[in-house]
């Protein structure tokens, strides 16, 4: 009776799509790296020797399975449907970030790599890639945003404690997009000896797919544990969407399971309607950017909009192909939060559970704050609590006017 | 016959200089001049940059013809005006637009028309490779509008030949891995690769990236049909010796030649 509700989903297509959207929009040098990765990769998905070095790093390395951790304090407060947090952020370097990097850096050696070069936005990806660069003696290069670097500090500062190089940008808006184009620049000239380990479901096909897969893992050990804890799938899941890893991580696993409602959370700025805010799947329009064709922020002659959050990694003008493709089809809804009720989020999870949330994960958190008190008790959500909150002090201390 | 074919033919024992400036750097007003001091000093294809926030992959010098050129707030429209006062000036002069992919897709359906309108004779997308060009090609040839394929260092042979079956103009040999105005080292290999790619195909092969001055422009010009410089030109815009250009335009011409 089950299968007759599952919808067949099986994407990206050979021709790396999902949809209308994806793609490889690169430049020609580009294609052969991007053609030995999709081989390499394809080959990787069937090598159970390659899968059990994944899944030893990810037990042993990173500290999975995360558990699934019952918010009750918060459920009381909000007195309506139970919320439940996956804990994301106790992965090994604090994220969901290390599972896509544990993943590539094996890829990376398969392909004989000798250097790995990472964009990054809030640092979490940046601290990912230097971490298993570190474990496995890889020269490492981080391109980081001139403004991103001023507000992650700690970040910054840990990647260069595990060895990597991380090089300032300053062209364009000086964010996680211009960070983008500096590695794609660096990519075309080292394409030899260098792999390029983008950190979020964005890029060029297969990056998209192979992000995705190495995230999935989040769902895959939702599904088990919420079966064990709560008898079922829960009714809501819902996850922030910058690039949307995360997010496609604990979703992937459940898009043919359609009782269960899924939920993205862009990054609403100061007000979706205000224009200063990083939620194209909200307020955007299809283009082509980074080598895929999604939803972005541009204007009439397709120039790409400067964004804001105060979340570093949710500040993109972009999103994953695939969210693009889940948007249109209808199986994700897609919402947004804004720099207030994040904050706000944050400091409550803080005082009530606490666990110190990202300012990227406190987007999620807002949005659950908002619906969770009109739904049935009955009800399940759980929260991809995607990261830990330690990186956004110094912000978080400077929104409440604090100087530390 | 169009004027890519006719710039070709004509000059068949002469060398093509292709030049590459930003539209709108350092504003509207001067980049029209420069191009038109390019026309009078021996350029035989402008090929004129569409300005975009994300230049990926243009180096340092290019990049901030970018940025100068959106400050300047230049649109798509005004682009396409550059080129409609050139043509009204001159019939001969191919002119080429090279830019990213989401450019040309803010103009929709009508991309050929608008370009055709304008006197655009070809288009160079950086971001978009042959596999994903189908509806690009398709569209631009109602209007005989060549899209002008780039090919780098890393097209394999097979490849290779996939993309001769649909190009046209010429063809633009990017003569390293990287980025515009990065360092060439290899010789020997930009020779042998167009060689091998002129073995496969009638149509003019340049080369372009890398080539800086007018020793490096001759001898990159004796195996090829042509070659392209950007950077170096872009270079005098920043520093404000824009007099320079055309010394420097007619110093190339004559070394390739």
């Amino acid at each position: 009776m089950k299968k007759k509700r599952q919808t067949k989903y099986s994407f990206p297509d050979k021709d790396g799509r999902f949809g209308n959207f994806g793609g490889k929009y690169v430049s020609e040098t580009l294609i052969t790296a991007l053609d030995q990765l999709e081989e390499v990769y394809s080959k990787a998905k069937k090598d159970k020797l390659f899968q059990q070095e994944v899944i030893n790093d990810l037990n042993n390395f990173v500290g999975r399975p995360s558990p699934l951790y019952f918010a009750e304090r918060w459920t009381k407060k909000l007195g309506g449907a139970k919320i439940y947090l996956k804990r994301e952020d106790l992965n090994h370097t604090g994220a969901h970030k290390i599972n896509n990097t544990v993943g590539q850096v094996l890829l990376a050696k398969k392909m004989g790599k000798k250097r790995v070069i990472a964009e990054t936005g809030a640092g979490q990806h940046g601290v990912a890639t230097a971490t298993v660069a570190a474990r496995h003696g890889l020269e490492c290069i981080i391109f980081m945003g001139e403004e991103d670097i001023e507000r992650q500090s700690l970040n910054v500062y840990r990647m260069k404690l595990l060895g990597a190089e991380v090089c300032s940008v300053d062209s364009g808006t000086k964010t996680l997009k211009d960070a983008m184009n500096e590695a794609m620049r660096d990519w075309v000239t080292n394409v030899e000896d260098t792999h390029y380990i983008i950190g979020s479901v964005a890029g060029p096909h297969p990056y998209p797919e192979i992000v995705r897969d190495f995230n999935s893992i989040v769902g895959k050990e939702l599904k088990l544990q919420s079966k064990k804890e709560f008898g079922k799938y829960p009714d809501i899941i819902v996850a922030c969407v910058g690039g949307g890893s995360n997010a496609m991580g604990i979703f992937h696993p459940f898009i043919e399971e359609t009782k269960t409602k899924l939920v993205g959370v862009e990054a609403g700025g100061s007000g979706v309607k205000t224009g200063k805010h990083a939620a194209p799947l909200s307020d955007g329009k299809v283009g082509v950017l980074h080598g895929m064709k999604t939803y972005l922020m541009q204007d009439k002659d397709g120039q790409i909009l400067s964004t804001h959050s105060v979340s570093a990694g949710l500040d993109y003008p972009g999103v994953g192909p695939e969210h693009a493709y889940l948007r249109d089809i209808g199986r994700v809804e897609y919402q947004s939060a804004t720099d207030k009720q994040a904050l706000k989020s944050f400091h409550e999870l803080t005082r009530i559970e606490g666990i110190m949330p990202a300012l990227e994960t406190a987007h999620a958190l807002a949005y659950v704050n908002k619906i969770a008190p009109s739904l049935n008790k009955s009800k399940v959500i759980v929260i991809n609590l995607s990261g830990r909150g330690d990186k956004d002090m110094f912000t978080v201390a400077k929104e409440d006017g604090l100087v530390l | 016959m169009t004027r890519l074919e006719k710039t070709f033919k004509q000059n068949k024992k002469n060398k093509i200089l292709v030049t590459y400036t930003v539209a709108g750097d350092p504003s509207l007003s001067t980049s029209k001049k420069i191009l038109n001091d390019l026309i009078s000093s021996g350029a035989d294809i402008l090929e004129i940059g569409v300005p975009f926030s994300d230049p990926m992959s243009e180096g340092p010098v290019i990049q901030k013809a970018h940025e100068r050129a959106l400050k300047k707030n230049i649109e798509f429209q005004n682009i396409l005006e550059i080129c409609n006062e050139i043509r009204s000036k001159n019939n001969n002069v191919p002119i080429v637009l090279m830019g990213y992919m989401n450019s040309f897709l803010s103009l929709g359906k009508s991309l050929s028309n608008k370009l055709f309108k304008a006197g655009v004779d070809g288009i160079i997308v950086v971001d978009l490779p042959y596999d994903e060009s189908k509806f690009f090609f398709q569209n631009l040839r109602k209007k005989n509008i060549d899209l002008i394929r780039l090919i780098s260092p890393t097209t394999d042979p097979k490849r290779l030949k996939q993309m001769l079956a649909s190009s046209s103009g010429y063809l633009y040999y990017v003569s390293l891995k990287g980025i515009t105005g990065a360092k060439l080292k290899n010789f020997a290999e930009v020779k042998n690769k167009v060689k091998s790619i002129k073995k496969l195909t009638n149509l003019p092969v340049v080369v372009g990236f890398g080539i800086k001055d007018a020793k490096t422009a001759k001898k990159m010009a004796a195996f090829s049909d042509g070659v392209v410089v950007g950077t170096k030109i872009i270079d005098f815009i920043e520093k404000k010796s824009i007099k320079k250009i055309s010394n420097f335009t007619k110093l190339l011409k004559k070394a390739i030649n």
